[in-house]
Parts: structure tokens; sequence; C-alpha cells
């Protein structure tokens, strides 16, 4: 049986592990020369109730991921104005890591190669036709293309294409896969009427910091600057994807947080303004490039899916990452990677397809954002572990802990402690 | 409905985004379409919506003019004439792919615009060689040109040949080659191409209506394995031509170049549905009727079945697509 997963992003492959995991011939199509897609600029993990859902992803049987981050991590357990223990890992590091531990496990890797267009027939893809006209078939097909991009995305609904990491002027546009299946995408919103949202964090290279700066972010994984009173602007927090961070202090301080490189926790800043900041008089952008004027534009391709994250309207096409949802993060984009691989092979093998419970947080994020995106104000709001309404309603249904035995515990109690370890064929 | 990709030949050009693409037209980009995301289907390594928005929305300016000095003239009994002129260094340049062509003008009146293939591009010395047959109105006034005067010509323009991913495809393969009459002209740059890529060539030549082979000179310049037979008899493959292209397939080669009217394209993609060879791809001429170039007046347009029309002076093809579902009312 072959799975066939379209995107190498954190939720394709996690997908892919888990697939594999199952018992499925897996091949994993990613468009740029890297996997891991916005992962490889991102870095913050276990913050908040993201560290919940780590743990219960390893008491399901599907920590791998958490494992390589947590192994590469270069702070732990820090805390940064609303976010408490979070990990920090390398951006630098990762890639090679996640990329080595696929090609161990067997999972076959077609690098530079963009899907173009799909053989959809009688509600089933037959195969995915890539941009040099190769047709690759498959059983089941998962799509994690994600919802940012391409280029003329971000022009229309932002300041254009900032050059971010996903480079689709080199590598080409992303294809939402089930709008080729006649499928109709559904779009994060905004306040003022606007769809999608801009990604939330740029990149400085450490080395353009003072002295001062890197040996702080060395040491403690995080540096907190004021803004100068005349730059500060409220409004930008309103369009950022990442909610958790859309916090007052994030607007009147500048957070760096160190990832290998420095994340400066805002959606864009013009350089010449970053740079009246002390300690940053030499700073450059590494991510996006073009970070002076603008950030990546995300949530304009969420496909409509079950809470088993089967996309509805085609009978063999799975979704995971924010492809499912509108959700914020490489957490969310692994638990949710890991369930649409998993429900892969059983989907070709003819069982029934394992929806989480509510009970543990991670069935209660797929769930409740499924539900959400359903309304007008539903998809205004963003779906994380680490803060928004979802980390309220964590606390307040009593889902989030940091207690690992508990988790373990809850786990356990509904019969799916190390489910997707299981080898299903 | 499931779209299909549409191949524009001018698409990541100087000249795109164009005139179709400032009124929401555009062949391949679905935001100058007039949706609201993008559905980048054929992606030509541009952003042609970023292109337009970077051009305050409005298209590229179109081809220029030029004025060029005629070198050379050969009247073949006034039934074809032969010039060659010299031309600015980035025309002959942009002019040396297969299927470019220009419109040489023959009067102040834009309506005397022919379009015609290029036959050669000399990239040494700037030298445009082009065939036209004599055929009526427009193609009579060309009898009048004289060395040393003046030819005003619009281009590039490059939609001559369908196909054209198909002869980029071909490299140390066996290729087979047939050209009629006119067709000779633009032939010669699918020719160049094919030998630069290291193939090895067939060509047939069925040199009628005309009585010499006036590509002789510069199929010279090439090592290739030709040879001159009637292709078509009375409106249909010749028995000849049945027998080349069998053997040709039995020897390896798995493509072939129709320079000729649609006639002959149509009955050699017949001839290999017939012969259970519909693996073998293609290329042909663009015999569309042209007059614009840009995209703009219509003449090239055709309808096909689910009302598509296609725009052939700037959409791409496989040969066969071009005779598939097309409607003739």
């Amino acid at each position: 049986m072959k799975v066939v997963i379209i995107g190498g992003g954190w939720s394709g492959v996690a997908s892919a592990i888990s697939s594999k995991k199952a018992g499925a011939d897996v091949t994993v199509i990613e468009k740029t020369d890297l996997l891991l897609g916005l992962g490889n600029v991102g870095g913050i993990m276990r913050n908040n109730g993201r560290y919940t859902a780590s743990e219960e992803l390893i008491a399901l049987g599907g920590g791998e991921l958490i494992e390589i981050t947590d192994r590469v991590s270069t702070h732990t357990n820090i805390d940064f104005p609303g976010h408490k223990h979070a990990t920090l890992y390398n951006v630098n590091m990762i890639e090679g890591e996640v990329h080595k531990y696929l090609t161990t496990l067997g999972i076959n890797l077609m690098m530079e190669s963009r899907v173009n267009n799909v053989k959809f027939e009688n509600g089933k893809i037959k195969g995915v036709y890539l941009s040099d006209d190769t047709y690759i078939t498959g059983d089941v097909f998962i799509e994690t293309t994600g919802t940012t991009g391409p280029m003329g995305n971000c022009l229309r609904y932002g300041n254009g294409c900032s050059m971010c990491v996903l480079r689709c002027p080199s590598f080409g546009p992303r294809i939402s896969i089930s709008e080729r299946c006649g499928v109709s995408d559904i779009q994060g919103e905004t306040n003022n009427d606007s769809l999608g949202a801009m990604s939330g964090s740029c990149k400085l290279a450490k080395e353009s910091l003072s002295q001062e700066l890197r040996t702080q972010l060395d040491s403690k994984g995080v540096v907190v600057l004021k803004v100068p009173v005349e730059d500060v602007n409220y409004d930008k927090l309103s369009t950022k994807v990442c909610q958790q961070y859309a916090l007052k202090e994030f607007a009147e301080n500048i957070i760096l947080l160190d990832t290998g490189h420095a994340k400066l926790m805002t959606t864009y800043y013009p350089l010449h303004k970053l740079r009246k900041i002390k300690g940053l008089e030499n700073a450059k952008y590494v991510d996006p490039y073009a970070g002076s004027k603008g950030n990546s534009i995300r949530y304009l391709s969420v496909a409509p899916r079950t809470n088993d994250l089967k996309v509805t309207g085609v009978d063999n096409l799975f979704c995971a990452g924010e492809k499912s949802g509108l959700f914020v993060g490489h957490t969310e984009a692994i638990c949710t990677g890991t369930l649409a691989g998993h429900n892969a092979v059983r989907l070709a093998l003819g069982l029934p397809l394992l929806i989480l419970p509510s009970s543990i947080a991670i069935g209660d994020l797929i769930t409740y954002a499924n539900e959400k995106a359903g309304t007008r104000e539903g998809r205004k709001d963003r779906y994380t572990f680490a803060g928004s309404g979802y980390f309220k309603r964590m606390k307040e249904l009593n889902l989030y802990t940091t207690d690992i035995n508990k988790i373990r515990e809850r786990v356990k109690k509904i019969n799916l402690d190390n489910i997707f370890s299981q080898k299903l064929c | 409905m499931i779209k299909e990709a549409i191949d524009c030949i001018d698409a990541g050009t100087e000249y795109c985004p164009c005139k179709l693409a400032e009124s929401g037209e555009c062949l391949i980009c679905s935001q100058c379409q007039g949706e609201c995301f993008c559905d980048c289907l054929n992606w030509k390594g541009v952003c042609i919506y970023q292109e337009l928005y970077n051009n305050g929305n409005k298209a590229k300016e179109g081809r220029k003019t030029f004025d060029c000095n005629v070198e050379d003239v050969t009247n073949y009994n006034n039934n074809m004439i032969m010039i060659k002129f010299k031309a600015p260094h980035k025309l002959v340049l942009d002019l040396a792919t297969p299927g470019s062509y220009i419109f040489v003008r023959t009067d102040e009146n834009k309506y005397f615009d022919i379009p015609i293939s290029i036959m050669n591009s000399d990239i040494e010395n700037d030298v445009i060689t082009i065939a036209v047959e004599i055929r009526g109105i427009k193609t009579n006034r060309l009898l009048n040109i004289k060395s040393n005067e003046n030819i005003v010509i619009r281009g590039p323009y490059w939609n001559g040949v369908f196909g054209i991913k198909n002869i980029l495809a071909q490299k140390e393969a066996k290729v087979l080659v047939l050209a009629r009459g006119i067709g000779l002209a633009p032939m010669m740059p699918v020719v160049r191409k094919l030998a630069l890529q290291n193939n090895e060539l067939q060509v047939v030549i069925d040199k009628s209506p005309f009585e010499v082979n006036f590509a002789s000179e510069l199929l010279d310049q090439y090592k290739i394995q030709m040879s001159e037979n009637l292709l078509l008899d009375q409106g249909k493959l010749s028995d000849h031509a049945k027998v080349i292209i069998k053997d040709a397939l039995n020897d390896g080669a798995s493509y072939i170049h129709v320079a000729g009217a649609d006639i002959l394209t149509y009955c050699v993609i017949n001839y290999l549905n017939d012969i259970d060879r519909n693996d073998v791809s293609l290329s042909c001429c663009n015999n569309f009727k042209m007059c614009c170039g840009e995209g703009i007046c219509g003449a090239c347009t055709s309808r096909f079945s689910g009302h598509r029309v296609k725009r052939f002076c700037k959409e791409q093809a496989d040969p066969r697509s071009i005779f598939e579902g097309r409607r003739f009312i």
C-alpha cells in the first residue's frame, strides 16, 4: 500500500513517520531542497499547553519528532512574556537531523519536486503530476502543503513576496490539492474583513547583534528590549498569525529568542527603525530576507475535513498541519500529521478511522478547531496549545498539565497508549 | 470543473504581463483572471500578478518596430522570395529559437503586416533570413524589395511552432523531420536546435510547389541524412511518406517534426494513430492566421469542445491538441 504525502513540512514529516510505522510504503514530495518548511525558521516547542500536547504525543507512541527537537534544543524551560517552560530548538541543526531520521526509516523523499496537478476520478485521487510531467500514483494521499504563499497571495493579502524560507520564486508555487479536486478551501479571516494572516516572526543574524545581546541570548535564550515610544504599533498585532504572541508586551517590546538565529517576535519591522534600538545597530534579517517590508501570508487554503483529518469530498485524501485548520505551530503540525498518517493506512486497509477523544488536548484541539472553522468568528481565531483562546480553554477543561505521569495515565485510560507505534499491516 | 493547464509562450518574458493580463484574461495566472487566490498551474518562473502590480497594473509595452537594412534578395520566379537583412543584435538573439517569427510591414497601413517565420538567425553577423511565398495582396508587395533598402519589421514573436517542449526533450536521439513547401523556412531553426542537441537527424523534403530546395544551402551546414520525396499525394499522406515514417520508427525514432501545412500534420497524426503509435511525440508549424500577435485581435483564435477558445498567437500546445475537439462552426 502506497501513501503519498504532498509537502515535507513538520506535518508532512510527521505523517510520513506515522504511516511508515503503520506499515505503508511512503513517498514524500517536497518542492524545496529542505524538509520542515517553516520549521526551518521556527524553533519554539513545549511552551504553555504545547508541553502537554508533546507529552501526549509521546504517550500515544508518536513522539519521535518531539524527541529530536528536544535533542537539538539550545535552551530548555525558559519563560518569556505570556509563555512558560519553552524549549527552543536550533533551526540550523534540525533539518539535517530530521532528514537523516526519515532516510533511516526507508521513507522515499522526493526533494525539489513540485506537484502541479492531480488526476481525480470518481471521487478519488489516482495520482499527482509533478511540474516536470512525472506522474506519481498512490492509494492514499495526504496533503500537507500548508496555506502559505505563493507570491500572488502574499501580494494580494500582504506586502508582497518578502523572500521567506519557502522560496516560491525559486522553487515554484504551492498548489492546493484539495481545491484541484473541486473542494473549496476555507480562509482564515481578520477583524478588518481581509483574508489570511501574516507570519508572526522574523530571524536576525545573531552575529549582527551587539556582543552584549549575544551573550545574553546565549546564556538566557531570551532578550527583551523596549521599543521607542514613537514606534510602538499595536495595530500590527491584529494582523498576526500567532495570536499567542499578539500581546501588548510584544508591541511595546522587542522580544528576541535564541533559536540558532535571533528570533524576532514580530511580523516585520523596518530595519532603519530596528537599528535605533541599542544593541541592534547592525541588525540584519536572515528570514524573511525582506523582513523590513513584510512576511508571508498564511491561512488562505484550509481544507474542509472531518475530525479523523480526512478531506471532505475526496475519498482518499487526508490533510494535516495548517491545511487541516487554522493552527499555529510545529507541535500542532506534528500532532495532526501523526494522526493523518496513521489514518491514511487505516483507510487503505478498510479499518475504522481513529478520532482522538476530547479528553486529551490533541483530540480536543482538532475537534474544537473544526467546529470553529464553521463560523465567521471562529475563522478569525487561531488555534494553538500555546496561547490565544485555546490555551485558556485547555486550562478551563483541566487539560493543561506538565505532570508527565498524569498525561500517560490519561492516554492509557482511553486505551490509546502507543497506538501510533502499532504496525497495522 | 477542473481547469486545464495552459502554456503561454510569452509568460515570463520582457513582454509579460501583456494586455490580456491587464484586462483579466491572462492565459496562466488565476489572479490575473479575476480570481482571488493563486492557482498557479503552469508556473513559468515568475509571478505574473506581481509583475503586473509592479508595473502599475498596466501591460508591458508590446513589440517594437525596427527599420532594417536589406542585404540580399533572391527571387524564385516571382513565386517565392528570400530576403536577408541586418538587425539589432538583441533582436537576432531573440529570434534564434524555434518558432520565432516577425511581422513584415509592407505598407503604412498596418493591415498589410505579414507574419513571417524566421528561416535563419545568424547571431555572428546579425543577419536574419526569411523566405516568403508570394500569394496575395500583402506578399505581392515584397517583390519590390531591393538590396540596401529598408525593410520594416515588428518582433520578436515566438509561437510559430507547436510542441516546443517536445523539441527541447530530444537529446542524442534519432529524429525525423518532414518538410514541405514554404514549411522549409520555419523548419530550419528547428533543425538547428535538434542538431545542437546532438540528435541524429533524418530530413525528408517535399519541394512542391517550388522547383528547388531553397533550404539546401543552410541544411548543408549540418550533418544530416537528407532525401527529397513527395509527402502528400492528392491530399493524402503518400505511400512513400508512410514507408519513411514506419522505417524511422522501426529504427528507433520516437519524435517527428512536421514542417508544412496543417493537412500534412493532420495526415501524420492520423497515420500514427492508424499504426497505433500515439506515443510518438510531435512538433509542427503553427499555421493559424496571425494579425496582431499580441493576443488582442482574435485572428488566431479557434474554438474547442467545452466552450474553450484558444489564442494561438500565445498559447503553446501539443500538435495533437490542435485538432482534437476543434469546432469548425
